[in-house]
């Protein structure tokens, strides 16, 4: 006891506080290099992503110091920062596993006090390629807005302390969530991430098209003057207004950065002295009673579901798109970037109605891989289909479950493409086209979940084939693709002579001939599927169960 | 064979419950099932037992039709499983080890969505549902996610989408792998009532004692190969326990750590 107490007691921690820091820095540099050392592929892709890194941060230093002078160079630098922040608050939610040294419950086990172990957590922290990217971006704004001694004085104070408030900030994220992060939620959570990112890269596309257009940087002022004053980017705000001599704005900017940074080491402080003095509570909340209710039998919108395999099937099919991170990331990501395309080209004048047929791609998409979706819990499946006719159904019922969502959606996008850009009368070929194209890639869908079947690891949200199946992967979704196109081939035909011959007032045709061919050939293509589905369900269970 | 087969009712012990001829099953070089014979009885509990890396999951496997053999028949209830497998499936449960459920469904949805797949009318499901969960211990958490279950619960819950179709015969591989005692005294009553009924458990594990007191017919695996049949007398012959005669079968009796590890235990 007395040997517990000693490691415990005051003196041995006040002795350590200083040891602590470059402990915990070489433990940091410790992980890296062994991490590194793990694979050549993993050192490759951390050396890539340095240089990237570098470059990125050199060239950002310079645009901001070319930029000095300039009258918008203060909204630039303010917003950057205020992104920068945002970024280290959000990461560490979507990449827990990212840095080790930031899980304090690794730490749980060694007699170390919150006070000198947030100084050197801390500290380490500052040591990683964020840190850097961080800093330039820090410096090579102070050199940009800075203009007089008192402004060049509060940019020296300026740039650390923007970064420590981000460092900080990250840190109280991941403390407060270490729970959450590694709980089974937390995991979900990480999955979505992908999704987050596809989406956020439309959107970003879309924003700088925007502002290219708009008359530049004028436009985010009032964005600026408001984020100028939350932390982190208050610093590099405080710089600016002290260089346009409006000191005791300046000043007012500092603090606040000043006390955002006290706030965030005390609430950090706070929650890893929770963490490090009570037990997990996380499996306990597991083991308790239910939470949820879901129906007994079977009630609200699936009650409307026919009984049989055909009902069975869709529910628990969309079930997985409302539970399953995995299916529901890859169903938003159809959904949003179906939608995003043909509209915000729409809206910018650059696009076709037929931009639309885009949202029946991306959701005809998911038809693919249906049971490498279904990981290896497909032997459930398996175990239940002994012929042809169990396959149809199964396959049938999976197509379902998809069009349900999906061709009220087409119609939807086409609608609004249609009405942003003004052109009704292409509207009903457009839709045609969509179902056209949306039972080639049902048809071609099913065949390829049957033939070519893999695995979808169920962790990481960019991990979407198990190593060794990637050829499989790509074989299935472009040949699929192109064979789609192929099998929507007379539709398109008939689109395009329609156009050329001049008989505009025929194009409604389209509608009834898409919409009956496109069920045609995905009726076709479910039938072609479901003896081979039939035939190959060890071979199907074993390519999916690698994951 | 196909008339004969067609007439066993579900209580007919004369008609083996699984019955394999020279099954083989290779892995790239390793040759995991090298062409195994068994004829196991209807009507009785019986162990497949074997050191881990013996077998016994290919076996299982590929005797339920969800792995292809590379030689060899397979027969349940006198229908071969890969040329019958109406007749199969239907006829059995499967409760596989190291395969996931569909775990984003609720324990009560899971034996929904089973039961209906199965093609047992929605209120006969609801009824059987309930009595499972209930008798298995599993009511206070039906409605909670299997993925959020322990492994007591997923293996109960697993147990529950098997016997929903009350099948003629039952596998579990590893039913009581990491299960906590009272579920695995749960799950023992369960099984025992079932077998009381007429039908068949096939069943694996490695700890014997357990096998000892619940089965009375043993199939001993090691290295691919069935090393011995029958009741547990007959495969425990002279031997004190079943522990040392599968010891004794598989090459490992008698083997002492002798004079190396003579510190442990010492002075310290």
């Amino acid at each position: 006891m007395s040997a517990l107490d000693a490691s415990a007691g005051p003196a041995v921690p006040a002795a350590g506080a200083q040891g602590l820091v470059p402990v915990f820095v070489r433990l940091k540099l410790s992980l890296l290099r062994n991490g590194l050392r793990q694979s050549s592929g993993r050192k490759a892709a951390y050396v890539s992503s340095l240089v990237v890194t570098l470059l990125l941060a050199a060239g950002q230093v310079a645009g901001l110091v070319l930029l000095r002078g300039h009258a918008q160079a203060q909204t630039l630098a303010v917003l950057l920062m205020g992104v920068m922040a945002l970024g280290w608050a959000v990461m560490p939610l979507f990449f827990p596993s990212g840095d080790e040294t930031l899980d304090p419950s690794r730490l749980v086990m060694l007699p170390l006090r919150p006070r000198p172990l947030i100084g050197a957590l801390l500290v380490s922290s500052l040591v990683g390629i964020g840190p850097l990217f961080t800093v330039a971006l820090a410096v090579g704004s102070v050199i940009a807005v800075a203009h007089g001694a008192v402004a060049v004085l509060i940019g020296v104070v300026a740039a650390p302390l923007s970064l420590l408030v981000c460092v900080a900030l990250a840190r109280w994220v991941t403390t407060a969530n270490t729970r959450l992060l590694t709980s089974r939620k937390g995991r979900d959570l990480a999955v979505l991430s992908g999704l987050v990112i596809a989406v956020g890269i439309q959107f970003v596309n879309f924003g700088t098209q925007r502002l290219s257009q708009a008359g530049g940087l004028s436009a985010l002022e009032p964005a600026a003057d408001v984020v100028g004053w939350l932390p982190a980017a208050s610093a590099l705000g405080a710089v600016g207004s002290a260089s346009d001599g409006s000191y005791g704005v300046a000043a007012g900017r500092l603090a606040v950065s000043v006390l955002a940074l006290g706030v965030l080491l005390w609430l950090w402080h706070r929650s890893l002295d929770r963490l490090m003095s009570q037990p997990d509570g996380s499996t306990v909340a597991a083991a308790g009673p239910s939470r949820r209710r879901s129906g007994t039998e079977r009630s609200g919108f699936f009650a409307l579901f026919p009984e049989g395999r055909t009902g069975t099937v869709m529910e628990r099919s969309l079930r997985y798109v409302a539970r399953d991170p995995k299916t529901k990331a890859a169903w938003v990501t159809a959904l949003a970037i179906g939608l995003i395309v043909p509209v915000l080209n729409a809206v910018q004048g650059v696009g076709s109605v037929y931009f639309a047929c885009f949202a029946a791609g991306m959701l005809g998409m998911q038809m693919y891989n249906q049971f490498g979706q279904d990981t290896s819990a497909f032997w459930m499946v398996a175990m239940t289909v002994s012929s042809a006719r169990d396959a149809c159904l199964e396959l049938r019922a999976r197509a379902l479950a998809l069009l349900l969502f999906v061709l009220p959606y087409t119609v939807l996008v086409s609608v609004v493409t249609a009405a942003v850009l003004g052109d009704w009368a292409a509207l009903p070929g457009v839709v045609g086209l969509s179902f056209a194209l949306l039972g080639g890639m049902l048809a071609t869908g099913a065949l390829a979940s049957a033939l070519f079947p893999y695995s979808i690891p169920q962790d990481g949200a960019f991990k979407n084939v198990a190593p060794g199946q990637a050829g499989i992967a790509w074989i299935s979704i472009f040949g699929g693709l192109l064979a789609s196109a192929l099998l929507s081939a007379p539709v398109i035909a008939l689109t395009i002579w329609l156009h050329l011959a001049g008989h505009q007032g025929w194009l409604w045709l389209l509608l009834p001939v898409g919409a009956a061919y496109g069920t045609l050939i995905g009726w076709l293509g479910v039938r072609l599927a479901a003896p081979r589905t039939a035939e190959r369900l060890p071979e199907i269970l074993a390519a999916v169960s690698k994951g | 064979m196909p008339e004969h087969a067609a007439s066993t009712d579900r209580t007919d012990a004369t008609v083996p419950a699984v019955r394999v001829e020279g099954l083989w099953k290779r892995f790239g070089d390793q040759v995991a099932v090298a062409g195994i014979d068994l004829e196991l009885p209807a009507g009785r509990f019986i162990g497949l037992v074997g050191p881990n890396g013996a077998g016994k999951t290919t076996t299982l496997s590929m005797v339920t039709g969800l792995l292809r053999p590379d030689m060899g028949r397979v027969e349940v209830r006198g229908h071969d499983v890969w040329r019958d497998p109406v007749e199969v499936k239907s006829r059995i449960g499967v409760l596989p080890e190291g395969l996931r459920l569909f775990e984003r469904l609720s324990g009560r949805e899971l034996l929904a969505y089973m039961g209906r797949l199965r093609g047992l009318p929605g209120a006969e499901v609801d009824k059987r549902a309930t009595q499972l969960l209930d008798v298995l211990d599993l009511a206070g958490s039906q409605h909670k996610l299997v993925v959020d279950y322990s492994t007591g619960m997923r293996k109960k819950i697993g147990l529950a989408a098997a016997l929903l179709h009350n099948p003629e015969v039952l596998f579990l591989d590893e039913p009581f792998e990491g299960v906590d005692p009272v579920s695995a005294q749960i799950i023992r009553e369960v099984l025992e009532r079932y077998t009381r009924s007429g039908a068949t458990v096939v069943f694996s594990s490695h700890v014997m004692e357990l096998v000892e007191s619940l089965c009375d017919w043993v199939a001993v695996m090691a290295a691919g190969r069935i090393r011995a049949q029958g009741t547990l007398a007959e495969v425990r012959g002279d031997a004190p326990s079943l522990q040392s005669a599968f010891l004794e079968l598989v090459g490992a009796g008698g083997r002492e750590t002798g004079g190396s590890l003579d510190w442990l235990g010492g002075t310290r």
